[in-house]
Formats: C-alpha cells, structure tokens, sequence
C-alpha cells in the first residue's frame, strides 16, 4: 500500500513538460464536463457528494479508463515481463538506486516541513547509501537505524495549511488533487537532476530513470492492483478513496514526525 | 458525541468528572485485551497445522464472535441501508459476511508464520481505536489499526486501518460510488454482490 502511488509522486521524465498534460486535461474537461450535484433539499445525498468531493467525476472517469486501458496493454504487461525476466536480487537493488536518487526531493522537503528529526535521516541515509551502499544499490542505512520515509511537496503544502481540494484524476499521473499536482511540478523544480546539464547522455539518463521508476513501481504493484479490480465494485471509486485515505495517513505521519 | 470531545480535550473537564475518566481507562484496557485475545486466536488459526477448510471454518467462528459484521456492514451500505426493503437488507447482510469470508480466507496464505506486537490504544469517535504492528516473513512490518466497538457492551471490532487505510471507509465509498452509477438501485448492488461470491475470486 505504501507504494502503492508512489509513480505518480517520482521520477517523471525531465523531458515531459506538466503544461502539455495540464492541456490533455483541459481539453478532457471539456468534452466530459461536471458531475450533477444533489438537490439542496436531500441532506443525505448531499453530505454523500460533500464525502466524494468530486465534482469533476465525470471527466476524471474518462482520464481513468483511458489511464486503465494504456495500464492494461502497455504497463502491465512490461512490469510482468520485467518481474519475470530480472531476478528479485537485482529489482531490490534498482528499486533502492532510485530510491536514493529521489532523496534530495525528500530531503527538500523535510527541511520545508521544518522535520529536523527526518532531514538527519534522509541526510544520513543520503550519505550512507551513496558511499557504502554504492551509489544506492543497497540500502545499508535502513539497517543502521536511519530508516526510510515519505516526503513530497504536496506534503509540504498540507503541512503549511494549503487544502487538498476536489478530487482529480489526471492523464499519465493518475489520481491526485490540485494540491498533489502543484506539488508534483515543486519536486520536478526541486530535483537537481532537472537543472544537471543538456545532452544526450543526460536524456538518455534521466528517460532510463523514469522508465525504471515506472517498471519498478507498477511490477510491485501488480498483485495489489489486481486484486483491488477483482474486488471492487467501482474501481475508479476506490482508487480515489484509498489515494486519499493514503495521502492522509502520510501528512500525518509527517505532521507527528520530529 | 460533543461531550465526549469536549471530556478529551480538556483536561480539566475530565478531572472534574473522575468517575468518567475512569470509565474511559476502563474502556481502553478492555478494548486493548479484546484485540490481544482476537489477535492470538487469529495468529493461531493462521499458523496452525490445520487443513485450508478447517481453518476457514475457525476462521469463520473467531470473525463471528470478534467483529460487528451486519454493524459494518450497514456502515457501508450508508444512507440506502433505510431505503431498502426488509428483504434486501437481510439478503445485503448475507452476501456481505460472504465477501467478508472470501477476502479473508483469500489472504490466509499470505500471512503464514504472522506475529504482531501490541501498541497504544487511543479514544476515538465511536470506540477505542488499538495500535498493532504486524509481523510477517520477508515482508516489511505493517501498521494495523483495529478500531473495537463499546458501545454495546461486549466489545466488536468495527474497522481495521491498515497503514492509514480503512476498509470500511473504502469498502463504503466502493459500494456508495457503485450505486450512484446505478441508479441508487441496491437490488443493483445486490446482483453485483451475489455475482461477486458466485465466481472465484481472482487472487483472493
């Protein structure tokens, strides 16, 4: 669970720019449009909407078939060809690389939540596992009481006072909200490997990460999101509510943390 | 409800009435030894020798005796539990408990060899809301809040949180969004439910 939305947190292409998604989605709004809210006189049905907080329902339901579609005869089917061709030794150890390069970002923002007690941890598990753990491949840090945690801007900006908004399902990044979305474009700014160099080798670089990010994310995920369709009756409805119920639980998490 | 926010929150009003702070220890110690007994008779059940349709069946008797299932159940069912017909709703409480079973037998082989270790119960609306921290081989630790029923008097657990995630709360919003795709119809959900028990379960 804790992975369960992590792809649509880290490792975006540096090359993909957010305004190209942001006019995919405007132009879904328009074609689907808003959700219908209940007669005022209704109280139940009302506070029900007030609970879904989706006014944009419609249109996010056209972003999350097209999403599930793209899932089902691309991602999936990489991610079970990844899982079956690399042996578990060699994900853990790339899943623990990119893990190491998204601390700066986590870094980042533990410092903007003003965490002292997280910014020693990613700080130690940043220097730990780049040096002995070889550029990250092994996670020696964990071991050695610096464990682990999450941290993003749209974190942060819960923890400044900055409210989540309505629900969105956005095209490629899946489920979020405006807050999520604005701070999914801070950790692109915060990332130094944005600011790194021009090239080729770089591009190539930063394509070869998204691409790994995707894979590893979605093949520890297939179970769980299997069983999540096989289960529920409307699957775009517990995906928002579990997004939601996750993000929750990290920001506070975060909010306790010292 | 407010009172008892107000009992929490401050201090004083709570030392003032002794008599209710007491009650209230009372209620988390006993909600924490629920959880501690239910939990090692789980933990027995999951690990024991027993063959896959024994254990569903002890499985069955301890979900029976330790969880409010109809109390959660009509949780998910939210507003449409009053609209529904006598008859709906005894055939709604049915299927659920029969979803209920199969996703838990379904997870049964995944957490052989589980422990847990006990945490801090807390107050919460509604109940005593007791922390766990369960245990499994080649698994990372996972957080399990088990959220024990009161107010009837025997104690019933009402919700699990597993790391911050509820399952009524989802299972509501499942249910909840379904029907107003369908036309607020709960025969609808109904039919989708016995659907559901009638064909296997796709990785549980």
């Amino acid at each position: 669970m804790r992975r369960l939305f992590r792809l649509f947190h880290r490792g975006f292409p540096s090359r993909l720019t957010v305004a190209s998604i942001w006019g995919t989605f405007a132009l879904g709004a328009l074609l689907a449009g808003c959700a219908t809210p209940p007669p005022a006189d209704d109280p139940d049905a009302v506070a029900e909407y007030r609970e879904a907080n989706d006014p944009l329902e419609p249109t996010n339901r056209v972003f999350y078939v097209i999403n599930d579609g793209v899932d089902a005869v691309v991602l999936r089917p990489l991610a079970l060809a990844y899982r079956w061709a690399v042996p578990e030794v060699v994900r853990t150890h790339t899943h623990n690389l990119l893990a190491n390069l998204g601390s700066p970002v986590v870094l980042v923002n533990d410092t903007l939540q003003a965490k002292p007690g997280r910014m020693g941890d990613t700080s130690m598990r940043m220097l730990i596992n780049t040096t002995i753990g070889v550029a990250g491949i092994f996670d020696v840090a964990t071991g050695w009481g610096f464990p682990a945690h999450d941290s993003d801007s749209g974190m942060t900006l819960a923890l400044w006072g900055v409210p989540e908004g309505p629900f969105l399902y956005l095209p490629v990044l899946g489920p979020s909200n405006p807050r999520d979305a604005v701070g999914f474009g801070l950790d692109y700014v915060e990332d130094p490997f944005t600011w790194v160099g021009r090239g080729e080798i770089v591009d190539a670089l930063g394509w070869a990460r998204f691409s790994l990010t995707a894979l590893d994310t979605r093949s520890s995920l297939i179970d769980t999101l299997d069983k999540i369709k096989a289960q529920a009756l409307d699957p775009y409805a517990t995906f928002r509510s579990l997004y939601r119920q996750h993000r929750r639980s990290q920001i506070d998490e975060a909010r306790a943390a010292d | 409800m407010l009172t008892r926010r107000l009992m929490l929150s401050l201090p004083l009003v709570a030392a003032l009435a002794g008599k209710a702070g007491i009650a209230r220890a009372d209620q988390l110690d006993q909600a924490s030894g629920f959880i501690q007994q239910t939990g090692n008779e789980l933990t027995a059940v999951i690990n024991g020798s027993a063959s896959a349709a024994q254990k569903q069946d002890q499985l069955q008797a301890v979900v029976d005796r330790a969880v409010d299932v109809d109390g959660v159940a009509r949780f998910c069912l939210g507003r449409f539990w009053r609209t529904a017909s006598p008859a709906q709703q005894s055939a709604y409480l049915g299927l659920f408990r029969h979803v209920l079973m199969l996703s838990l037998t379904g997870k049964l082989g995944d957490y052989q060899g589980v422990s847990f270790v006990m945490g801090k119960p807390a107050a919460r609306e509604g109940g005593v809301l007791v922390a766990t921290v369960i245990n499994r081989p080649n698994a990372p630790a996972s957080k399990v809040d088990w959220l024990v029923g009161t107010d009837s008097g025997s104690p019933k657990i009402i919700d699990v949180v597993a790391e911050g995630v509820s399952m009524r709360q989802t299972q509501r919003s499942d249910y909840l969004s379904f029907l107003g795709q369908h036309g607020n119809s709960v025969q609808a959900l109904i039919d989708a439910l016995k659907q559901q028990t009638g064909k296997p379960q796709a990785g549980g």
